[in-house]
């Protein structure tokens, strides 16, 4: 072999890896994470509040876990801080802000220190007055997508954290990582809950 | 899998010579070197190995950090094949970087690329549909463009040829204008599109109902496995149960020992041999090191996607040649055409609520085409037709941001599947217009300083027409089959959505009006081969790849004939 052919194995060994450095350093964090000594990646302190009142009005615990078990509130933080741009990421703080003053002239607190009765109405006139995401085929919505709106595009990121974590995909959840089958029509009784993936 | 040879270094000169790795190029390198030729395939991207460079293809959305998302940066990097809505954290390493590589929208085009060992194989919904002479004739029938040179028949054989080796599951249907392949066994229907199907089949006779016809094996071949129903191809398959270069065509090339590869290689030009009237082989850039070098072969492949390869053959200038390799007709870079897409309905079924299905099925269903075949069904409206992809689902957790409600018992609701849903979305067959068209653009460098292309392209009014049909006959055969709620859409997408670019070196009898004769050889420079969608002289309203491989292990094999007859 001669050396640029060994420069270029070296090469191809460092491309083929693209995706995963990166992304498993700051998956551990992410997972080692706990609640108390949790200190938010994008939001403020008052901002985290906000957001973990919200994910737990909306998917509160049961027999189940709730949002707050799973670190759905953890997870959005970092979405916020790692896939959203300056202008979202502002756009974030805006209507959290709104959000909270319009609490405050209701029911005269923030959301995070209402009680669970005037949080539920609080969501109620929202999803009343909220517009809806259209239907999607193939990834992408049909028709013209008008804009949702903050507490149904939260909402629906909420649930996302939700779903896609591993306690609610893996335990909850019907987890078939590799069906090795199709079968196209089986009683519901036979299998309980929705496919996780 | 055996080492791939990669060391090009050594030997500068080959038998043949294959430009890109992807659909096409992977079954050039394939023939080729089964034929005994020494062939060399220079791909621009990485090296991309089966298994062992698919580096996210078991990862569960908890296993990656943003569960799926991608951050601004990479966001940026695909700024404009991310508008497909199919680039996330789980394949964006397949798509191509388009700030590296820069093309001009004159009108909206969204090109979706793919730069490494493999191309687009990788990522590929593997819809697989002959065409018939439904379509090589209809050129010639209704007067648009020019006609194919070759017919059903010439390439048949060819068809079958492929589809024993790629692995093709479907439903025999004996339909003349879609002929069956040579068929897997079938996936299934889930009981809604059963349902569904017998409907619209009683309803509508003519139209048909079947499950997609796709490049899955249903049962082990040649050391591939059986698909798992994981559906997770786009970031390659562990078991190489789908159709890819990477799973198929170039450890089938590397195992006769005859093929080299070199990735990073960016074929800028073909070198036309004036003397012996030829090409002599090709210039690259090394897009690591920015070294210039060239390749010499007796016959040349260009498989570099249909745009890519007219972008090489327009920048392989010469005395003989001064508006680009083979371009004596003015027809280079022109006729441009796609599927208009994503123009459909959808609804929820009732019923069957206590029915679900087991298995993430990578397919959906096909309703062929069923307009203009015949007298009976001709159109006033527009000429050519359209065929419809879909499925059928129970909703799940996602359906839940619309509902009107929040709290525990929500949230356990959740947890069970929702409404039954259906979709059908429609394929537009795009008429070849000589105004639509890609052309070097100097002004505009890429990221190793060579002229990028302008795209200029538009739907007009017989796609168009088209669409409109395709909208309604959605909307209506989903009333009558007693859907609710039906949505009907058309999110006017600019071409280039279809992902099925062709054209622009179109096959033809005549040199005067076209670039490639009827194997797929430049008119006057024989020992270039184009076998990419650039071929394309019209462009059926049936996913296109297929029809890829059978004309590649064709005119490979016409190729090596030539040789031995020591034509070329
Ligand atoms: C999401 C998606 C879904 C699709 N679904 C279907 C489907 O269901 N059915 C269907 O039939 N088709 C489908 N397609 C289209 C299909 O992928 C393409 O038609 C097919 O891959 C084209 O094959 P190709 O060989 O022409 O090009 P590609 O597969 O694109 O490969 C071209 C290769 O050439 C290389 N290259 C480019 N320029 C150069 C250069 N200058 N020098 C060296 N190398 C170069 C590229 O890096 C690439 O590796 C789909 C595509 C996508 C992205
Ligand atoms: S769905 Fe089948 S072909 Fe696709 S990745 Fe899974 S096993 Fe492979």
């Amino acid at each position: 072999m001669n050396r640029r052919n060994a420069l270029r194995k070296t090469a191809l060994l460092a491309g083929s890896a693209v995706a995963a450095p990166s992304l498993f350093s700051l998956l551990q964090s992410c997972k080692k994470q706990s609640r108390l000594e949790w200190t938010p990646v994008f939001l403020s302190e008052d901002q985290a509040r906000f957001v973990s009142a919200f994910v737990d009005t909306l998917l509160p615990r049961t027999d189940t876990p709730g949002a707050l078990d799973v670190k759905t509130d953890i997870f959005l933080d970092l979405v916020f801080a790692k896939t959203y741009d300056a202008k979202a990421q502002e756009n974030v703080v805006n209507e959290i802000k709104k959000f909270n003053e319009e609490c405050k002239q209701r029911h005269g607190k923030v959301f995070a220190d209402l009680n669970m009765e005037d949080r539920k109405a609080v969501f109620k006139s929202k999803e009343a007055e909220s517009p809806k995401f259209n239907p999607k085929v193939w990834g992408t919505a049909v028709g013209e997508q008008k804009p949702v709106g903050f507490y149904r595009s939260l909402k629906s990121m909420a649930l996302w954290g939700y779903f896609s974590s591993e306690e609610i995909g893996m335990k909850h959840l019907n987890y078939d990582p590799v069906p090795g089958e199709y079968r196209g029509c089986v009683p519901l009784s036979e299998i309980g809950n929705t496919w996780s993936l | 899998m055996a080492n791939f040879n990669i060391d090009a270094k050594q030997n500068m000169t080959y038998d043949a010579i294959v430009i890109g790795s992807g659909i096409s190029g992977g079954w050039a390198a394939k023939e080729l070197c089964e034929k005994g030729l020494k062939t060399l395939v220079l791909e621009r991207g990485r090296m991309v190995e089966h298994v062992k460079d698919y580096p996210t293809m078991n990862l569960d959305p908890w296993d990656m950090e943003l569960r799926g998302g991608l951050t601004p940066e990479l966001q940026k990097k695909h700024y404009k094949g991310g508008r497909s809505g199919f680039i996330g954290e789980t394949n964006e390493h397949f798509h191509a970087n388009d700030l590296e590589n820069p093309y001009t929208e004159v009108k909206p085009f969204m090109w979706v690329r793919a730069h490494q060992m493999g191309g687009r194989s990788i990522l590929w919904g593997k819809q697989c549909y002959r065409w018939s002479d439904l379509d090589f004739e209809a050129n010639a029938k209704d007067g648009h463009g020019v006609d194919w040179p070759i017919r059903y028949r010439d390439i048949e054989p060819w068809y079958t040829y492929v589809e024993k080796f790629a692995g093709i599951s479907g439903d025999p249907l004996g339909l003349p204008h879609l002929p069956d392949s040579h068929f897997l066994p079938p996936m299934e229907l889930n009981c809604v599109e059963k349902h569904i199907k017998s409907r619209i089949e009683k309803d509508y006779p003519g139209r048909h109902l079947i499950i997609g016809r796709v490049a899955h094996l249903t049962v082990p071949l040649n050391g591939r496995g059986k698909c798992q129903y994981r559906n997770r191809c786009d970031r390659g398959c562990p078991y190489g149960a789908y159709f890819s270069s990477n799973a198929v065509t170039l450890p089938a090339a590397n195992a006769t020992g005859n093929l080299t590869i070199r990735p990073f290689s960016i074929v800028q030009s073909i070198i036309y041999d004036e003397e012996k009237g030829k090409a002599s082989g090709v210039r690259i850039i090394d897009a690591e090191t920015n070294e210039v070098m060239e390749y010499y072969a007796r016959i040349i492949f260009c498989n570099a996607s249909a745009l890519s390869s007219t972008q090489i053959l327009l920048n392989s200038t010469s005395n003989r040649f001064p508006n680009g390799l083979g371009n004596d007709s003015g027809e280079l870079g022109h006729n441009l055409m796609d599927h208009t897409y994503r123009i459909g309905a959808m609804g929820v079924v009732e019923g069957f609520e206590d029915q679900y299905y087991k298995g993430r099925r990578p397919n959906g269903i096909y309703i062929p085409r069923y307009v203009n075949l015949d007298e009976k069904t001709k159109s006033d409206k527009f000429v050519r037709g359209f065929g419809f992809q879909g499925g059928g689902g129970r909703s799940g957790w996602g359906a839940g941001a619309n509902l009107e409600d929040f709290g525990g018992d929500f949230k356990d609701s959740l947890m069970k599947p929702g409404p039954w849903e259906f979709f059908i979305t429609g394929f537009a067959e795009c008429l070849p217009y000589h105004e639509n068209k890609v052309y070097l653009n100097k002004d505009v460098l890429d990221k190793w300083g060579q002229p990028t292309l302008s795209i200029d392209c538009e739907w007009k009014e017989n796609e168009k027409a088209l669409n409109k049909q395709i909208r309604q006959d959605a909307k209506e055969m989903l009333e009558r089959a007693g859907l609710k709620d039906i949505v009907d859409f058309d999110n006017q997408h600019e071409p280039g959505f279809g992902i099925h670019e062709m054209g622009t070196a179109r096959m033809g009898r005549d040199p005067k009006t076209s670039v490639l004769n009827g194997t797929n050889q430049v008119h006057a420079c024989k020992n270039v081969f184009v076998t990419d969608g650039a071929c394309m002289t019209s462009s059926s309203c049936v996913n296109p790849s297929l029809t890829y491989m059978a004309l590649t292990a064709r005119a490979a094999n016409h190729a090596v004939s030539e040789l031995k007859k020591l034509n070329l």
